[in-house]
């Protein structure tokens, strides 16, 4: 039987680890990750979970702990942010050329300089081209779920690659709601044991890994490596109905849609903030306009065919970044939909929105000036400039 | 059975045709090792002189036959820990091993590995000390001596090289309260059987770390049937004293009774052909500070 | 060997890769077994392992992957190797 519990997003990130009982846990606490670290070392204590746990001193050892691991044949899990994804970076990259099905969980904050603490996803979305899957989720409830969901992606042989589950820190790891918590055996049920055929570190096997290797057969490699990507985006819908039917919730596959099968305007959005533009978005239709919402859940590989479909033929369409992509002057989510929308050949007009960044809130006030814009002013911003919320008079 | 008996018994498990240098004594080294730790064996080669060689094999295929792999420079040790870990969680006894050089270990994979030592991870960490980043032609690390001639540490008129004291890493290493930390030599090779059959025992209460002093005739200068006479001069020397530390417990493998002087090894390499009187009579001075203390840890 | 990847993996498991180091020589290891007093030595220091203890205890080397690098003619006390010239054909 189930249980309902109030807890935080890391308390679900545990619990929802827990559940999928990873043989190796190595991860590294820091903020705003650390009570997943704390809350896993209770559970290993305590008896409730059978893993084997390394205390690590670095992130750069969690990230390399969790590749040996799974080169030898274990489930792994691990967690960080921010700067400790960074400081992973070199073992990160190689989890996926290595087809490794890692799952992490990524407390989203905010990349320094200038120091700061608090949430945002610039950290995960930096190192999108990295080659892992990236899922970004909404509230507690769903991290617990989309880290079952991540294992059974990650594991399955047409995929065989690690993945991320992302939660805005702080809005959610620190935040406690209303969860759901399945029972050990319907999870076990939905996710079978996990053994490697692909690639192992074994002296009954023995194989290298990782010789010297020329171009033209790691050409072959990233080729297979983004097959198996694209395998994954139609995994996930597959996965998330079975979960459906199982456990009663579902979340849409790649993206959720919210009120757009009629609607004129959309607005895009992604992790903790779809919360309240989902409110403003019911507040909007009770006023008789028609504006729908298109929540992003995996970035990695981008539902470019998904997405576009949505926002084909809308009268315009925003897009709320709590990220920035260097360069380009916009958000990160912004110049993927704009090239699922290139790629469609399809234009709709549109206006890119950044917010939230370091940790300020994103407010109903926000999300209500956006759509007013969206709806008013898209056909004439076309070459505007990204419009900065959580500034001057941006609806603050 | 004697050494020489084993180790013609005992099964190469690196492939027969490697292409490190003629003479190359690290190959030697690596080879006795493997032999020793036996088939039942996964071992780490970070990028360095043994995987340049093709110790991982190339394309699909591979160097040795026990499984292998490229760990990163900087992660030896913890992605180790990891296969360890997962064989005690199965419970299976496998030897996991690194062989890496001293860029690996004293420089870049320093955290790691000083990591993996403090948590007990149940691994034998060797590392092969030509002091430098030999394969990529020879630049400096942490571990070469000073005065030293090396692609970053040039000599230009008589005047350059190396102006630090090389690390020493072995002592580093000793002061994590190891079950068990050894120097060896190519050119005593019975000792380091011995060393490696103990390590073996030993690792299955933490790290062993074992540190071989590798002469590199091609990036120091030196000919290859010398490279064995050259790894015993540094023994014979003191210049890289052979000792173990079985839980905190010093003890010297070969007591030099009448120590050559260091000037006697250190000509023998090109690297080392601008130092001035002075200069040798400092390393000398060093060598002899470090043998003082070495002996003063062994009464202990 | 025998495990059979797919390959959607860089992994080495078809087979050892074997340099043949054997040409590379330019001096040859010749063994006197006159003067071989079986001692090993040539068999410890050897690096690329091409000394072979045979069954009836004496020593010989094998020159598929002899780099002919000397080591074993230097090491030799009772001097019963020396380096002899490649030939042409060999």
């Amino acid at each position: 039987m189930s249980e309902v519990k109030v807890i935080n997003g890391n308390m679900a990130a545990a619990m929802g680890a827990c559940l999928c009982r990873p043989d190796i846990i190595a991860a590294y606490p820091i903020t705003p990750q650390t009570p997943i670290v704390e809350y896993l070392a209770d559970f290993v204590t305590g008896g409730r979970l059978g893993s084997s746990v390394s205390e690590v001193e670095s992130e750069l050892s969690a990230m390399s702990v969790c590749t040996g691991a799974s080169l030898a044949g274990s489930r792994v899990f691990t967690a960080t942010a921010s700067q400790g994804l960074a400081l992973m970076y070199e073992p990160y990259f190689r989890a996926s050329t290595l087809r490794l099905p890692i799952v992490m969980a990524v407390a989203n904050r905010e990349m320094i300089s200038p120091q700061t603490l608090w949430g945002g996803p610039q950290d995960s979305l930096t190192v999108r081209d990295a080659g892992w899957l990236q899922i970004y989720v909404e509230d507690n409830q769903e991290i617990l779920d989309t880290l079952i969901m991540a294992y059974r992606i990650a594991e399955d042989k047409k995929v065989l690659l690690p993945i991320n589950v992302c939660f805005d820190g702080f809005y959610l790891s620190h935040m406690s709601e209303r969860v759901e918590i399945p029972d050990q055996e319907s999870v076990d049920a939905f996710l079978p044991a996990y053994a490697p055929e692909h690639i192992i570190l074994d002296p009954r096997r023995p194989m290298a890994v990782d010789p010297l290797t020329n171009g033209y057969l790691l050409t072959e490699y990233r080729l297979k490596h983004m097959m198996a990507q694209q395998n994954a985006l139609k995994l996930l819908e597959a996965v998330d109905e079975e979960f459906g039917e199982r456990f009663g919730r579902s979340y849409g596959g790649a993206v959720e849609e919210y009120r757009c099968e009629d609607a004129d305007y959309v607005m895009v959005t992604m992790g903790s903030m779809t919360g309240v533009a989902k409110d403003c978005v019911d507040e909007a239709r009770r006023a008789g306009k028609k504006v729908g919402l298109l929540k992003i859940r995996m970035v990695r590989p981008f539902p470019a065919e998904r997405v576009a479909r949505v926002l084909m033929g809308r009268k315009a369409f925003g897009v709320i970044d709590r990220n920035v992509s260097f360069g380009w002057n916009t958000g990160i989510i912004y110049e993927e939909v704009c090239a699922s929308m290139n790629r469609a050949a399809a234009f709709v007009p549109n206006i890119p929105f950044i917010a939230g960044l370091g940790g300020e809130d994103i407010t109903a006030e926000h999300i209500r000036y956006a759509i007013d814009e969206v709806m008013n002013h898209a056909e004439d911003s076309v070459k505007q400039d990204t419009v900065w919320l959580n500034r001057e008079d941006k609806g603050r | 059975m004697n050494v020489v008996d084993k180790l013609a018994a005992y099964e190469d498990q690196i492939s027969p045709g490697i292409s490190a240098c003629v003479g190359c004594n690290v190959e030697l080294t690596l080879r006795t090792c493997m032999k020793v730790l036996g088939p039942d064996t996964i071992f780490a080669i970070p990028p360095g002189c043994m995987g340049g060689v093709g110790v991982v094999g190339w394309d699909k295929q591979s160097g040795a036959k026990t499984p292998v792999f490229f760990p990163l420079l900087d992660n030896v040790a913890s992605m180790l820990a990891g296969i360890k870990m997962h064989y005690e969680h199965v419970g299976r006894k496998v030897n996991v091993v690194a062989f890496a050089g001293d860029g690996a270990s004293v420089d870049a994979g320093m955290q790691c590995l000083s990591g993996a030592a403090e948590r007990g991870d149940k691994l034998i960490y060797i590392c092969y000390d030509n002091e430098g980043y030999m394969n990529t032609g020879y630049q400096r690390s942490g571990s070469t001596t000073k005065g030293a001639w090396t692609s970053t540490t040039p000599v230009i008129d008589g005047v350059g090289g190396k102006k630090q004291n090389k690390k020493d890493f072995p002592m580093i290493m000793a002061m994590h309260d190891l079950p068990y930390m050894a120097t060896m030599s190519p050119a005593f090779i019975p000792d380091m059987v011995r060393k490696l059959e103990r390590a073996m025992v030993e690792s299955e209460r933490g790290l062993v770390y074992l540190h071989v002093y590798n002469p590199c005739l091609t990036g120091w200068g030196c000919k290859s049937d010398e490279s064995i006479e050259v790894s015993r001069l540094s023994v014979e020397t003191n210049f890289a004293p052979l000792y173990e530390v079985g839980d905190g417990k010093f003890k010297m493998s070969v007591d030099v009774k009448n120590p050559k002087p260091v000037r006697e090894f250190i000509t023998r390499f090109k690297k080392f052909r601008h130092l001035t009187d002075e200069d040798i009579e400092a390393l000398q001075a060093l060598t002899d500070r470090k043998m003082k203390r070495l002996h003063e840890l062994c009464k202990m | 060997m025998k495990f059979v990847s797919d390959y959607i993996v860089p992994v080495g498991a078809e087979g050892l890769k074997i340099v043949e180091t054997g040409k590379w020589r330019t001096r040859k290891p010749v063994m006197d077994v006159e003067k071989c007093v079986r001692c090993g030595m040539c068999l410890l220091y050897c690096p690329v392992n091409s000394v072979k203890k045979k069954a009836d205890g004496s020593f010989e080397i094998c020159y598929d992957y002899c780099k002919g690098c000397g080591i074993c003619a230097h090491e030799c006390k009772k001097k019963a190797i020396t380096m002899a010239a490649v030939k042409e054909d060999e």
